[in-house]
């Protein structure tokens, strides 16, 4: 394959493209799915393919296939050419690419158990285990837990001479129990909602995730939400737990800051952002307390990489720094708008998609709260846990999210239980309420393998890092 | 186009080679293009030739999947073999009752020769036009034009043997202002049937109708809801309730309320995969013909999809509403139409004495309670103070937080004409909705713009 990519770079160099770039990509999926006492499903998904991204007449094209012969290839580098070639009908400017070095090099995610080779027993047995426990109170009906493990080997190539070999490892898992009575279901998650947690890492992940251990907890807080009140209507000091400070990273921040959205081309699916470029260095984004980092270089998060698609280098990067708005996730096309270079955040769902600006691991930086200290200084407040549901305005403004738990906080001691809790808030106003961000101590990096953004739909699997935080004056409990 | 006997002669043969106690095998591929615009150019512009060969084998009660995107002989005999050992290896599944047996389909049209060979120029050309029109105004266009083909077959150890190739065409169209946008899209089986020029006019009139958007507060209103508004309501009620999982888990809308008057005696949803009128589909992933299954008549909660398996666990047949083989979601319902009254959107907006007119919702969540269909998401793109029958002005967009068994009693006027809404579901499914006037709609917070 490595010697055929090479000959098509040649083929299209010979076509006078402007710029032109190869991805092949060989992706492995194994996903189990087991609820109650049944394995719902198990299966194992193969997909290569390649796709080839051509800048000709100052314009851009991109065709992809996943046959994967010689003359399918020159058809397809025809094809990119002439789609190009209809792109610049209506261009107003060429695409302009900032200078990037040119890199060859291999990159290997690390890990110590390669799960494809963990016998299928053996996770199935974990998981039903897990749901055994999860079912030992009549009450919750579903016992719910799963495993995701993917590998992908990358080749990227492009006629600046690039040639970069990436092979990432990534697996997760999670356990759910949900709670029915009547026509009320709660539900609890482990270790996070929507399939749990995921990392660049082996099973040696799953394994630390310690889903036994956590499964009879998740039972009971589920039974127990059943006969909870719903949070009231008021406003509120907020204390959100690691797991939902991830969301909220994710919604108010990582999407606004992409320069992609910023300079309108996300518009017609997932909209704006209210970081327009007048706005960088000059925008209080939030209290001092609050720095925002994009960091790919992490070993471990399902953000990180060696290269992105574009084949630019893994790098740190600050969004936000003291409260102050600072930069963008960029590409080489955005970063030239901005005479910078790209911070190399461009990525492709798969072979069959071009790159776009996404998410790599977009951290919260620890502050210096223990978390015991952070509620026993809370007078009067709630504490929320976990994301249920999530909802934002298209220049990502006024958001509100809902949590899978809640408790009320009073004289600095968690007292009783509360359901359906949400809250609300306007993005700039709520991160400048962040007077308390826990330290290291409780910071971890969480796997989110589900964002969506694009057209054709490319889901993204991006990550966050970190710690409880405490924002102050938030208006909480108007579900209904 | 690989064509159908190429298609199920290809998987029948390999079919024959799986030592299992029965299999089956779905194709699912074909060649698509996206042009994708913002800021009056074009941006993005893709095609794409793919496919996926999904095969379950089934040994006792024990499933395995296993698929690739190849359509080479040894790669399809190496990804059975694959499902074939992961059987051996699972667990019996109680519910699984058997591959079905080979039935009658509706014969539906569902190809169109021009749209599947509609080139990336022509797109590219069409797109200019919309520029040239939004220009005129001072404005901008965003948006997107695909179109494509898709074969998919069903192939089983029963002798099922289905296939159907289908085309689709799809645009969506933001025209921007300096404070205001404006929306219009269409999906059909046939390119011939996008009205171009239409869809343009009317997503230039909505951003010059909506420049200078006023502030309303939050609080209840009643609310006009154009039909993507609509679709967009039902969609995330098909997501969380109308289909058999979270029936049966107890966490539907619908659970334990079959039978029950749970919205208006105007509301009717239905869903039904071979009306050619919309983007028919006439069988599953499991090559079960589609049912026309309603799911609210009248007011009144009727029932939900099925896939084999969540059928079997109900004691009632499969309503061919089976997802591909690697899914644990149960049925689902992706041919969803909701019935039309006598109204007509002018009528609506003259009878209002105060209302919202809404031309569509963004980033929409109903998962925080699900068993009163709560949902939670913003407008977007076109939103209108009414007021003594009349438009009156644009203004800022709302968050709305609602239950829809409550907003679905509240309905006091429906559209007569139905639109077709592109959904999740892509080339097989969509949501036919009409307009409705509803009462009480609460709004619990605004933005800025």
């Amino acid at each position: 394959m490595k010697d055929r990519i090479k000959e098509i770079i040649d083929y299209l160099k010979k076509k006078k493209v402007d710029y032109a770039d190869i991805r092949h990509q060989k992706t492995s999926l194994e996903d189990i799915r087991v609820k109650n006492n049944t394995v719902e499903a198990l299966s194992r998904n193969e997909d290569q393919g390649f796709g080839i991204r051509v800048i000709k007449n100052g314009a851009w094209g991109f065709a992809a296939s996943s046959i994967l012969s010689p003359e399918e290839m020159k058809r397809v580098s025809d094809t990119a050419c002439e789609i190009a070639e209809a792109s610049a009908l209506t261009k107003k400017e060429d695409v302009r690419l900032t200078p990037t070095e040119i890199h060859q090099d291999k990159y290997q995610s690390q890990y110590q158990k390669d799960p494809f080779k963990v016998s299928i027993d053996t996770k199935i047995g974990l998981l039903l285990d897990a749901c055994a426990i999860i079912q030992k109170n009549p009450k919750v009906k579903v016992a719910e837990g799963s495993m995701s493990f993917f590998k992908t080997e990358k080749v990227f190539a492009s006629t600046e001479g690039a040639f970069i070999e990436q092979s990432i490892l990534e697996s997760g898992a999670g356990i759910i129990a949900t709670a029915v009575e009547g026509s009320e279901a709660q539900r609890r998650s482990y270790p996070n909602s929507f399939r749990g947690d995921y990392a660049s890492r082996g099973y040696e992940f799953v394994e630390q995730l310690k889903l036994l251990e956590n499964a009879e907890r998740v039972r009971e807080e589920a039974v127990e939400l059943l006969s909870s009140p719903p949070l009231p209507e008021m406003e509120t000091t907020i204390i959100i737990s690691g797991n939902q400070m991830a969301l909220q990273v994710h919604e108010s921040c990582g999407h606004p800051t992409e320069l992609d959205r910023v300079l309108g081309t996300e518009i017609s699916l997932a909209g704006g952002s209210f970081m327009t470029l007048d706005k960088i260095n000059q925008l209080k984004y939030g209290s001092e307390k609050v720095s925002i980092v994009a960091d790919a270089t992490i070993p471990g998060g399902l953000g990180s990489f060696g290269y992105d698609d574009e084949g630019v280098k893994a790098q740190r990067a600050y969004l936000v720094k003291d409260g102050l708005f600072v930069g963008y996730q960029t590409s080489r096309e955005t970063a030239a708008v901005l005479n910078q270079q790209s911070n190399g955040t461009m990525r492709a769902e798969g072979w069959n998609r071009i790159p776009l600006i996404r998410m790599t691991n977009i951290n919260l930086e620890p502050g210096e709260w223990e978390l015991e200290d952070l509620i026993k200084d809370t007078k009067e407040g709630v504490f929320l846990d976990i994301n249920k549901s999530w909802s934002i305005d298209d220049k990502r403004l006024n958001f509100q999210f809902g949590v899978e738990a809640c408790w009320e906080i009073k004289n600095g001691k968690l007292g009783k239980t509360y359901k359906n809790a949400i809250y609300t808030g306007i993005t700039p106003q709520f991160w400048n309420s962040c007077d308390a961000i826990c330290n290291r101590k409780h910071w971890r990096i969480w796997g989110v393998p589900n964002c969506g953004k694009g057209e054709p739909m490319q889901t993204m699997h991006v990550a966050h890092g970190t710690s409880p935080a405490r924002f102050r004056n938030v208006k909480v409990g108007v579900s209904k | 186009m690989i064509g159908k006997d190429k298609i199920l002669s290809l998987l029948s043969s390999v079919l024959k080679k799986a030592e299992a106690d029965s299999a089956d095998a779905v194709y699912i591929g074909g060649e698509s293009g996206l042009t994708r615009f913002a800021n009056s150019t074009i941006h993005q512009n893709v095609s794409e030739r793919n496919s996926r060969v999904y095969f379950r084998a089934i040994i006792g009660k024990k499933i395995g999947v296993a698929s690739t995107n190849s359509f080479i002989r040894e790669d399809l005999e190496k990804a059975l073999y694959n499902a074939i050992e992961i059987a051996k290896n699972q667990k019996e599944n109680p519910d699984f009752p058997g591959l079905p047996h080979q039935q009658d389909y509706s014969k539906i049209n569902t190809y169109f020769e021009k749209t599947a060979r509609f080139t990336p120029i022509q797109r590219a050309e069409e797109a200019k036009k919309i520029f040239d029109q939004a220009q005129a105004f001072n404005l901008t266009v965003a948006g997107s034009f695909s179109n494509g083909d898709t074969e998919i077959a069903v192939v089983n150890s029963n002798h099922v043997a289905c296939y159907q190739p289908l085309t689709t065409a799809y645009i969506n169209l933001v025209v921007m202002g300096d404070n205001s946008s404006g929306y219009a899209d269409q999906l059909s089986r046939n390119v011939d049937d996008i009205k171009m020029e239409e869809l343009t006019q009317t997503a230039i009139r909505k951003c010059m109708d909506s420049k200078n958007p006023k502030d309303v507060d939050a609080g209840e209103y009643p609310v006009i809801l154009e039909p993507s508004a609509v679709a967009a309501l039902v969609e995330w009620m098909n997501y969380i309730g109308f289909g058999s999982k979270s029936f049966q888990e107890g966490t539907s809308f619908l659970s334990n309320r079959i039978g029950k008057k749970i919205m208006g005696d105007n509301v009717t949803m239905y869903d039904d995969g071979t009306d050619e009128s919309a983007i028919a589909f006439p069988f599953d992933f499991e090559g079960v013909p589609k049912q026309k299954v309603m799911l609210i008549e009248k007011g009144l909660a009727k029932g939900v999809v099925y896939d084999s398996i969540s059928a079997h666990k109900d004691k009632v047949k499969s309503t061919g509403h089976a997802l591909t083989p690697d899914s644990a979601e149960g049925g689902l319902a992706l041919n969803l139409f909701i019935e039309g009254g006598d109204s007509s959107l002018d009528g609506m907006i003259k009878s209002a004495e105060k209302a919202i007119l809404i031309t569509r919702f963004h980033y929409i969540n109903g998962l925080l309670d699900t068993n009163n269909a709560v949902l939670t998401g913003m407008t977007r793109d076109g939103t209108f103070w009414v007021e003594d029958g009349k438009i009156k002005h644009g203004i800022k967009n709302l968050r709305f937080t609602e239950s829809m068994l409550k907003a679905f009693s509240n309905v006091r006027l429906i559209t007569k004409e139905r639109k077709i809404i592109n959904s999740w579901w892509g080339d097989v499914g969509c949501i036919v909705a009409p307009a409705m006037l509803i009462d009480n709609f609460k709004f619990t917070g605004k933005t800025e713009f």
